[in-house]
């Protein structure tokens, strides 16, 4: 049973390691870990520069009265690191429109949006966001000259809207178009569910340290602060490139916000559910009261895009087309008409790649692919004002 | 634990730090058996599940004292015995449904368990001396933690010329040194290179079902050919290096499951490269005796390179059946025999054709070889698809493109893995031609502390920031 080795070939004393290979390969360990880990910090630096100012900076906000608004002809310049230099310009009514709201012409027909930062156009210039492209847009397809203001601003969720609404009213619009997104449904107090105000969030780099290790397990501490890392970003956009990998990361976290994309979503969603539900009835029933039509429409956020183009792949009790399905339902019942675009998301090819990885919101090319998208539903039968007469039109002038 | 995670490679670093408290045998095999009891409890916490693999270990053991006590001529019976216990353990779908056991039961490891058991038997049977296997012995080398759930399959001599030394063989900083750097090279194959592959085949099989222009389809259909062979490999043979350090840190030597399969210039010689203590287990049992009755059988000298083919289909044709219970493993095994099969046939007919002199010439030209190093690739690539998806999911991916563009597609993934890999090959020549008086400056001690510090580090990364659970290693599902 017992046997010795010295027969085996493979049994050989091993040679003498050098005296001073017990300094020099610990020393060239530390070394390379150091110069890998600060040239690519120091490369993802260079690359992804980033200003201190944002958006946000253009916004007053009181945490107290639930009151979100924007400051009157405000000017910032903002640079996430993923993003390019993006210039915020507010009108004298508050709002992210590079010219004031005035008297509607006869000839115009006028459309509303209201909604969050996504319709907002934040993180993108101005003119690339979907807001600005539509009119254009609706303008060639209908043959009719539309306009667009744009009433969204960060945080003003179903909840808030209602305190707008009469501003909104106010500018006699035609249409009112209403984007959702699934933080809406997420976040009715527009605060933050922590308590935080999303304002107050940006802070200094010990300070962040000191809230990462206040996280929890020692793993998960490590992992908040090397998040804050440029080398972080760099990696996140890299791998986050993939649907699949992007849809098992996001999912894998399990916090409220992948509530909306459950099957069978938790009562404490259905709670928050039921509140957007009589918010959307009480706006709607603002606007049906003041003769205004209102179509809203469910834009997908990152992670539910990038779970469709996934074909069914998604983990068991999941379902994107959920929260889908359930806005059609209320908002039908209330009277308002509802835009389904998420199916189309199935027709484009890692639809992911048209948000920013990891600031979530849409990047130039989803608001062009927003665009497209809306105008097609807008003007397909779905809107009285801009439809069959205007597609008709189009067709007389290109003579088809 | 029962995959490439931080807790496994702590488990085994553990281990084999108390192993090497004491070169006693007794207490590192000791040692050993507990700890790979540890493991299986860990892996499978209800004791119930436990009892069919607890009960084909038994048999396999009872199956062993009767050999040993000179029931050698009873051989056939009790390896028709044992084969039949574990097909029925692991629901061989030719079975009836009905006879099986109805709850859910632990079978990880118990596919490489049989190889083990079956090649003790055989030996035992074939040995002239007597020799008797305790019971400890028998649990430590069947069970033994570091080969349990994706092998590779070691023979029983060899483990226990390593594992029941006196003298065991030695560990000093230099081995040490390099066991820790091939857990890391096996970490990152497992946990990162995998884990990218991955994502790249789970992208492109989504991306064939969408309703998308043919010409990105095209790209889905080229990158989900070439990838899994590529995903496979480092998951597989990332696993194995952590393994086979870790037995080594408790100085025992495993045998090598790998050698550049891709570097391959045939299927026989994949074959070779590739899974090969498997590919030998099949050989020595299968391959070997069926050819010697073939040939009792038929003496005609001309026949005798056919029963060879022959001979050589079933073993690997075998090797595909044993990957899974399932039509498309079938299908999958006639892939792998044939390939072998028809690899065999080729060079046959060439040499005939050629003469041997010219053949060997032919079989050394350069561009001969890189064009048979693409195809084998290819053709590996191709039998795959029978491996990981099923019949449903073949057909959708066949339809996605039709047969035309799938033929361009397989032609591009031919030529472009041939001009790769020859790259490859003509750029490691190079790197290892650097060398000093102590050898090729690539794999000196620095180089390896170097890269191993650089892999560490994007391992530890990556595994940090996606914060998921280790990819599952792929075989332990046979």
């Amino acid at each position: 049973m017992t046997s010795k080795n010295g027969f085996d070939p493979g049994y050989e004393r091993e040679a003498k390691l050098p005296r001073r290979d017990w300094v020099l390969l610990p020393v060239l360990c530390l070394a390379t870990i150091c110069l890998l880990a600060g040239s690519v910090e120091f490369g993802a630096r260079r690359m992804f520069k980033k200003l201190d100012a944002a958006g946000q900076d253009c916004l007053t906000l009181d945490y107290a009265s639930a009151w979100v608004r924007g400051i009157p002809n405000c000017k910032v310049w903002e640079k996430i690191p993923e993003g390019e230099l993006t210039e915020y310009r507010f009108n004298s009514s508050g709002y992210r429109n590079n010219f004031d709201f005035g008297p509607k012409s006869p000839d115009t027909y006028r459309i509303v949006m209201i909604g969050t930062s996504m319709a907002a156009g934040f993180r993108v210039p101005e003119q690339q966001t979907f807001g600005a492209l539509l009119p254009a847009e609706l303008s060639r397809r209908t043959g009719r000259k539309v306009e667009l203001y744009n009433e969204a601003l960060p945080w003003r969720v179903s909840s808030s809207l209602q305190r707008y609404f009469n501003e909104t009213i106010a500018t006699n619009p035609d249409l009112i178009l209403w984007i959702l997104m699934p933080s809406d449904i997420e976040n009715p107090s527009w605060v933050h569910r922590d308590g935080v105000n999303p304002l107050s969030q940006r802070a200094g780099v010990w300070h962040r340290i000191r809230a990462a290790l206040a996280t929890g397990s020692f793993r998960s501490s490590i992992a908040a602060i090397f998040i804050q890392s440029r080398t972080a970003t760099l990696l996140r956009i890299l791998l986050y490139a993939s649907p699949s990998q992007y849809v098992k990361s996001a999912l894998h976290e399990g916090d409220y916000k992948t509530e909306f994309l459950k099957s069978e979503p938790s009562p404490e969603w259905q709670k928050d559910l039921s509140g957007f539900k009589s918010n959307a009835a009480n706006i709607e029933g603002q606007a049906s009261k003041a003769g205004i039509p209102l179509v809203a429409v469910l834009l997908p956020d990152r992670k539910q895009a990038a779970m469709i183009s996934l074909m069914g792949d998604w983990p068991r009790g999941f379902d994107p087309y959920k929260l889908d399905n359930d806005l059609r339902a209320i908002i039908s019942n209330h009277g308002g008409t509802y835009i389904d675009i998420l199916p189309d998301f199935r027709a484009i090819p890692n639809p992911q790649l048209d948000y920013f990885a990891i600031d979530g919101h849409l990047n130039p090319k989803g608001h062009a692919m927003i665009n497209r998208l809306l105008s097609e539903k807008l003007t397909n039968g779905a809107v009285a004002g801009l439809t069959a007469s205007g597609q008709k039109r189009i067709g007389s002038e290109t003579g088809q | 634990m029962d995959n490439a995670s931080f807790q496994f490679v702590g488990f085994g670093l553990a281990v084999a730090l108390i192993s090497n408290f004491s070169r006693s045998p007794v207490w590192r095999s000791a040692v050993l058996l507990v700890a790979s009891l540890i493991f299986i409890g860990l892996v499978e916490r209800n004791p119930l599940a436990l009892l069919p693999m607890a009960g084909f270990l038994l048999l396999g053991y009872g199956c062993l004292l009767l050999i040993e006590r000179g029931w050698s001529r009873s051989l056939a019976w009790v390896l028709v015995a044992v084969i039949f216990v574990y097909i029925w353990l692991k629901k061989y779908t030719f079975l009836p449904e009905g006879s099986f056991l109805h709850y859910s039961y632990f079978v990880l490891g118990l596919s490489y368990i049989f190889f083990r058991v079956l090649h003790l038997l055989i030996e035992a049977a074939d040995r002239t001396e007597r020799r008797h296997i305790g019971i400890g012995a028998y649990l430590t080398y069947t069970i033994n933690f570091t080969t349990l759930v994706s092998g590779p399959i070691q023979r029983y001599d060899k483990f226990a010329q390593d594992q029941f030394a006196v003298e065991p063989i030695p560990l000093g900083p230099r081995v040490m040194g390099s066991q820790l750097e091939r857990i890391i090279r096996g970490f990152f194959k497992v946990n990162v290179l995998a884990m990218l592959f991955n994502m790249v085949r789970v992208d492109a099989f989504a991306q064939l079902s969408q309703p998308l222009p043919v010409s990105f389809k095209l790209y889905a259909a080229f990158r989900l050919a070439v990838v899994f062979p590529l995903f496979l490999y480092c998951n597989f043979s990332g696993y194995i290096d952590i393994v086979i350090a870790l037995a080594r840190l408790m100085r025992i030597r495993l045998p090598e499951n790998f050698d550049r399969p891709f570097a391959a210039p045939s299927f026989i010689d994949f074959w070779n490269r590739w899974h090969i203590t498997l590919s030998t287990w099949l050989k020595t049992y299968v391959y070997n005796p069926l050819l010697v009755v073939l040939m009792r059988r038929i003496s005609s000298p001309a026949l005798q390179p056919l029963l060879g083919t022959l001979a050589l289909f079933v073993a690997f044709f075998l090797i595909g059946l044993w990957h899974g219970r399932t039509s498309e493993f079938i299908f999958f095994g006639i892939l792998q025999g044939g390939g072998v099969a028809l690899n065999k046939l080729w060079q046959m007919g060439l040499a005939g054709t050629l003469g041997t002199k010219r053949y060997r010439g032919l079989a050394k030209n350069p561009l001969y070889i890189a064009f048979s190093r693409g195809l084998t690739f290819s053709w590996f690539a191709f039998t795959l698809f029978w491996f990981w998806s099923d019949w449903g999911q073949i057909d959708s991916d066949y339809h996605s493109i039709g047969r035309l563009n799938w033929s361009a597609v397989w032609l591009a993934v031919w030529l472009s893995s041939t001009v790769v890999l020859a790259l490859w090959e003509w750029l490691r020549a190079v790197l290892l031609s650097i060398r000093t008086s102590e050898g090729p400056i690539l794999v000196s001690r620095y180089a390896l502390v170097v890269y191993a510090s650089a892999l560490g580090l994007i391992s530890l990364v990556v595994t940090v920031l996606l914060n998921q659970p280790a990819p599952g290693i792929v075989y332990k599902a046979f």
